[in-house]
């Protein structure tokens, strides 16, 4: 967003520098203000409700503050506390186990449909809108209410597993389970990666199929070899998105766990625990500095990414100055 | 990218959501008239459901035609986004002028001077004389008078007697002991094939009934914890034993259950909690369910007292605390009031709104229960020190992981003092 504010003043500096000249018309003294006042409502918006209350939360991370009192500046103690803080610590490793779940499975399921609805077939428009549905709904109260009853003993899914001899008591109130309850939950919602995926096969040149088959290529080849690669910009491209939303898993977590993350613990995601910290225990301080750890840890995910990326990430047209 | 654009906005969400208030606005409030309630527009928070909602409007209705000049605005959230709310708006020097307040917050925000003294009202617009004998001076600390209780309620034990028929078991007499109770909850479950109760390590409140039978306390008066670690690991080794014996309702079960109560379902055959939820329990459960007499080791001390259930505080940033005042004044002691609410608020705090109450079938059984112990109740606590809800949820959470078997007794009694000790300490 930083580069975003500088463009307009830099390229207004240029434009008057070029034409200090006896041109047509000298540079209005009001020009650079009705610039400003154009951008003010987005100007406004960002400093006073994105960058005010970043630096805010930055500043408060170094601080002792319980909403009452004014803060009292303590260093870095709220983030080495962190590290001794075994509820912490199981947050990172839920969230962190969640995210390695959750993602593969919920590609891989986006991609499998997206397959299947590639295909010329009746009614093509019916399936693709019915896969789509779950993305709509999937992130409120409403629908993580239902999926906690689904999951539970004496319901559906439990009665099922019992018939083929699996009993896990529901898994709502199973430790070993609660978390795979949300990891499906994630993945129900396969609609967003599904469309970008549906997108990225259309764009795959159908001569190349015809060119594989003539060569005796089965279909799993075909895939391994034609498809993966020339989507792959679109599997990263979903592989990023879903990674940073996943560390962000919310309402469903808090709808199914509350603020201790039942059961025993399972559920406690770091966006849970750092609500709870701040608006359970009123501890801004400890809380902001958590905040800021997410940033980090998210921000030093997406690098990894980006990086490992090069390596497999194929760009269509890559020939010219791309990167 | 895109992707990277995506990024940026979603962190900084994450972050922005988290940023709440500039600066505090701390500091002495502006009181306006303190003793002439003139004209003025009072703001109400309570939490509650849409059920209460209605009955507090009721109320509010009533005080505004009797008191023209006084206009009430209300506002109601469930608990926890009550907390949320309450946090944020005392943060932000906009506290309402009428707050509902919990026990266990009072002096959260009463030791960050959020909430005005009702001493300097008393005898002028706020009158206290028929409060309940166990209630009276429930909402002081150090002298001054933050809270108002609007009800009270006591720990109690509800039980299914059909159950206790079926199992051959005597029902419980005043006098029984915890090994008596723990030996009937065995011997039910062993002869009926439902758990004999919830696990009751699950709340801390079963400890300080242990604690006060023994003559100490949960919470000292200077907010310290008043046992030791000793003393917790006794408690919940009793309770692993119950689990293990799988007497009493497995964990798994208890927590998908959440929000009910096994009670409610019938899913046990009694358990220790407040009198007052029997009206709630005895709607769902197809059972008969009755009160009866907490167990206890010391003959003669059953460890009871009248808790203020809820009760009303004034912001010490209020602009009209007399007008403030005469609303608290109102809810608790009108007659009317009394029969609008019922038991809403617990069984109401003044003798007058107890008669008033047209109390029926289980709740006419809790307020029985309460007045035959009324000689009994031993002396309201202090009020919890700033940190009992953190406590009390890491209390339940501890509890939880001990009766899944993830942690051992020991673990769980260093944890809960680790905790304790940051919470208190600071």
């Amino acid at each position: 967003m930083s580069r975003a504010t500088i463009t307009p003043d830099r390229s207004a500096e240029v434009y008057t520098t070029e034409r200090t000249g006896p041109r047509k018309r000298a540079r209005l003294p009001g020009d650079g203000l009705a610039g400003y006042l154009f951008l003010s409502p987005w100007i406004i918006g960002i400093v006073l409700l994105t960058l005010g209350p970043m630096l805010t939360s930055l500043y408060l991370s170094f601080t002792d503050y319980d909403l009452f009192n004014s803060p009292e500046w303590v260093g870095l103690e709220n983030y080495e506390r962190m590290f001794s803080d075994a509820r912490w610590l199981r947050s990172v490793e839920v969230t962190a186990l969640y995210v390695a779940l959750a993602v593969p499975i919920k590609l891989a399921a986006a991609l499998a449909v997206a397959l299947l609805l590639n295909g010329k077939r009746r009614g093509q428009g019916f399936y693709r809108a019915a896969f789509y549905g779950p993305s709509l709904i999937g992130g409120s109260v409403g629908v993580a209410i239902v999926w906690k009853m689904m999951f539970s003993d004496d319901s559906v899914v439990d009665q099922l597993l019992l018939t083929v001899g699996i009993d896990t008591g529901g898994w709502a109130g199973n430790p070993d389970f609660s978390l795979m309850m949300l990891v499906l939950l994630a993945a129900w919602q396969l609609g967003a990666p599904m469309v970008i995926f549906l997108a990225g096969l259309k764009q795959v040149p159908r001569e190349l199929y015809e060119a594989a088959e003539v060569d005796g290529a089965g279909r799993w080849r075909r895939f391994r070899s034609i498809t993966l690669p020339m989507i792959s910009s679109v599997v990263f491209f979903n592989l990023l998105l879903e990674t940073i939303n996943a560390f962000q898993v919310f309402t469903s977590a808090y709808v199914v766990g509350g603020p201790n993350g039942q059961p025993a613990g399972t559920t406690l995601f770091y966006t849970i625990y750092l609500f709870d910290r701040g608006f359970g225990d009123y501890r801004m301080g400890y809380a902001s500095a958590m905040a800021w750890m997410l940033l980090l840890g998210v921000g030093l995910v997406t690098v990894f990414l980006f990086r490992t990326a090069r390596g497999w990430v194929y760009y269509s047209g890559d020939s010219g100055d791309k990167r | 990218m895109g992707a990277l654009k995506r990024f940026r906005s979603a962190a900084t969400s994450v972050v922005a959501l988290l940023a709440v208030a500039s600066a505090a606005a701390c500091g002495g409030g502006g009181s306006g008239d303190e003793t002439e309630a003139g004209p003025a527009t009072l703001r109400f928070s309570w939490w509650g459901n849409a059920e209460r909602a209605e009955l507090m409007q009721k109320a509010i209705d009533l005080f505004q035609s009797k008191n023209p000049d006084i206009k009430v605005t209300p506002s109601f959230q469930e608990f926890e986004a009550y907390w949320q709310k309450m946090a944020t708006e005392t943060a932000g020097g906009n506290a309402p002028d009428v707050m509902q307040m919990d026990f266990s917050y009072l002096r959260e925000y009463s030791d960050r001077n959020a909430l005005y003294d009702l001493k300097k009202q008393e005898g002028k617009n706020l009158e206290l004389g028929d409060l309940l004998e166990g209630l009276k001076g429930a909402g002081e600390i150090d002298g001054a008078l933050y809270g108002v209780p609007t009800g009270g309620n006591t720990w109690g034990y509800i039980y299914n007697p059909a159950l206790f028929a079926q199992a051959g078991i005597e029902e419980p007499k005043e006098g029984w002991t915890w090994d008596d109770y723990r030996d009937a909850m065995t011997r039910i479950a062993e002869k009926t094939g439902v758990p004999g109760g919830g696990n009751y390590i699950g709340s801390y409140y079963n400890l300080e009934l242990q604690l006060r039978q023994e003559g100490s306390l949960l919470y000292t008066e200077d907010g310290k914890l008043g046992f030791d670690k000793a003393r917790l690991a006794e408690f919940f080794k009793e309770g692993k034993l119950l689990t293990d014996a799988k007497v009493v309702l497995p964990i798994e079960k208890g927590v998908q259950i959440k929000p009910s109560h096994s009670l409610e379902l019938d899913l046990v055959a009694g358990d220790l909690g407040w009198d007052n939820f029997m009206a709630r329990y005895d709607k769902g459960a197809k059972a008969e369910l009755k009160l009866g007499p907490v167990p206890t080791d010391h003959p003669g001390t059953l460890g009871q007292y009248l808790k203020p259930s809820m009760l009303l505080s004034v912001s010490q940033k209020s602009e009209h605390p007399a007008a403030a005042a005469k609303l608290v004044s109102f809810m608790v002691n009108d007659p009317e009031v009394g029969k609008i609410f019922g038991a809403n608020r617990g069984l109401p705090p003044t003798n007058a709104q107890r008669a008033a109450a047209q109390l029926e079938g289980p709740l006419a059984a809790v307020a029985a229960y309460e007045d035959a112990l009324k000689d009994k109740f031993g002396k309201t606590p202090p009020a919890p020190p700033k940190g009992a809800g953190t406590l009390e949820q890491a209390f339940i959470r501890i509890a939880e992981e001990l009766q899944y078997g993830r942690i051992g007794v020991d673990e769980a009694v260093d944890q809960f003092f680790t905790e304790a000790e940051e919470t208190l300490g600071s």
